[in-house]
């Protein structure tokens, strides 16, 4: 049997006060805790807007990439990642070895205010994940409780 | 390897499609996202060339409710199949949870099919997996063109590992197996996490499920 890693409501609330504190101090948009698989963690801000899965994805397949640029000028890989566009702006930068914290924001701030509090952040967000890793208890779920039914359905349109 | 969030419920699988160049991969997605329910997916993401090759990855994210309680999400990428593509496709695979490898059923791609699959073994093992230990379903694709190896040969060739994979004859661009596979590799999946994934649900089938026969359309006289 495998188990699936436990976000608890615990660790979740205490996710969100991190990176809500953030989003106040920043006044960014949104912003995303992703795994490098492209998985999303958590997130706080606007989401109505965006679509945070594609968001997710995209960030990890970016920053995945920009680690080999970086490695031809004798980095591991580069801490942060920043794509400006004319109003809205998109700042990345590593939590640890496994996740990356995506922020969007606009012309309400600045990407060095962004970067600033991003640090910090950061760090907290390992420091929970850390603990989740380590946490000996996993989920997994009974074999009755998994529909038999197709997971997905042909529906001609 | 996937989080479990309690407090929204949400569980996500990332299951890829692999396989060498031009076998159908982002076939088997565009046909997906066209029909299923659209309440039930996202947009259809293609980082592709001017030639519509796949340059780093296809991308389309799902949902269902297969576990009482929470909601399910499947995001399912393709790996870009061009050999140069390497790297590329060892950042695809990165937290995979199920794959489906994509063979081309026509004689002259075996090797590529081939190397391809011995591609997945070696990029899975950079990252300390197996494929006996991934999910993991066969496809045999283009089932409707003339030269194609036979089902036996193809499971010779591709199906030969320590342990058998549930394999489908598939024609990607008409659908047909298309879901039946995803559905596949989405139940070995969902059953690896649960409590009792020690006794597998239905033993490797001996032979690919095949294709409904085609339906042949007549030429205009």
């Amino acid at each position: 049997m495998n188990a699936i890693p436990v976000l608890t409501i615990q660790d979740v609330a205490t996710l969100d006060g991190v990176l809500g504190d953030f989003l106040k101090k920043t006044e960014a948009e949104l912003t995303v805790v992703i795994d490098r698989g492209g998985n999303v963690i958590s997130q706080c801000g606007d989401m109505d807007a965006m679509d945070v899965t594609v968001i997710a994805a995209l960030a990890a397949g970016s920053f995945a990439a920009t680690r080999e640029l970086a490695r031809r000028i004798g980095e591991v890989e580069f801490n942060a990642l920043y794509h400006q566009g004319n109003g809205s702006h998109m700042f990345m930068n590593s939590v640890d070895d496994e996740t990356i914290m995506i922020t969007v924001f606009g012309s309400r701030t600045t990407v060095g205010l962004v970067r600033f509090y991003s640090a910090a952040t950061a760090q907290n967000v390992a420091t929970v994940l850390k603990g989740l890793r380590s946490s000996a208890h996993g989920f997994s779920f009974e074999a009755k409780d998994v529909s038999a039914a197709p997971v997905f359905v042909d529906h001609p349109s | 390897m996937s989080i479990i969030n309690y407090a929204s419920r949400e569980i996500q699988f990332k299951i890829v499609y692999y396989g060498p160049a031009l076998c159908g991969k982002t076939t088997n997605l565009n046909y997906i996202h066209e029909r299923i329910n659209p309440l039930n997916r996202g947009d259809l993401v293609s980082l592709a060339t001017a030639t519509e090759r796949t340059l780093f990855f296809d991308f389309l994210p799902l949902n269902a409710v297969v576990i009482k309680g929470f909601v399910t999400k499947f995001q399912l990428y393709t790996v870009p199949g061009q050999v140069i593509y390497n790297a590329t496709r060892q950042l695809v695979l990165r937290s995979v949870d199920g794959i489906v490898f994509v063979a081309d059923s026509q004689w002259e791609k075996m090797e590529e099919n081939v190397e391809s699959w011995k591609n997945l073994c070696d990029n899975l093992s950079l990252q300390n997996m197996s494929i006996d230990d991934t999910p993991c379903v066969l496809e045999y694709n283009k089932r409707d063109l003339p030269n194609i190896a036979p089902v036996n040969y193809m499971e010779y060739v591709l199906n030969n590992g320590k342990k058998r994979l549930q394999s489908f004859e598939v024609i990607s661009s008409t659908g047909q197996n298309v879901f039946a596979t995803l559905n596949a590799v989405s139940q070995i999946l969902l059953h690896k996490f649960s409590k009792q994934s020690e006794a597998p649900q239905g033993a490797p089938l001996p032979v690919a499920i095949p294709v409904e026969p085609p339906q042949t359309q007549k030429l205009p006289a």
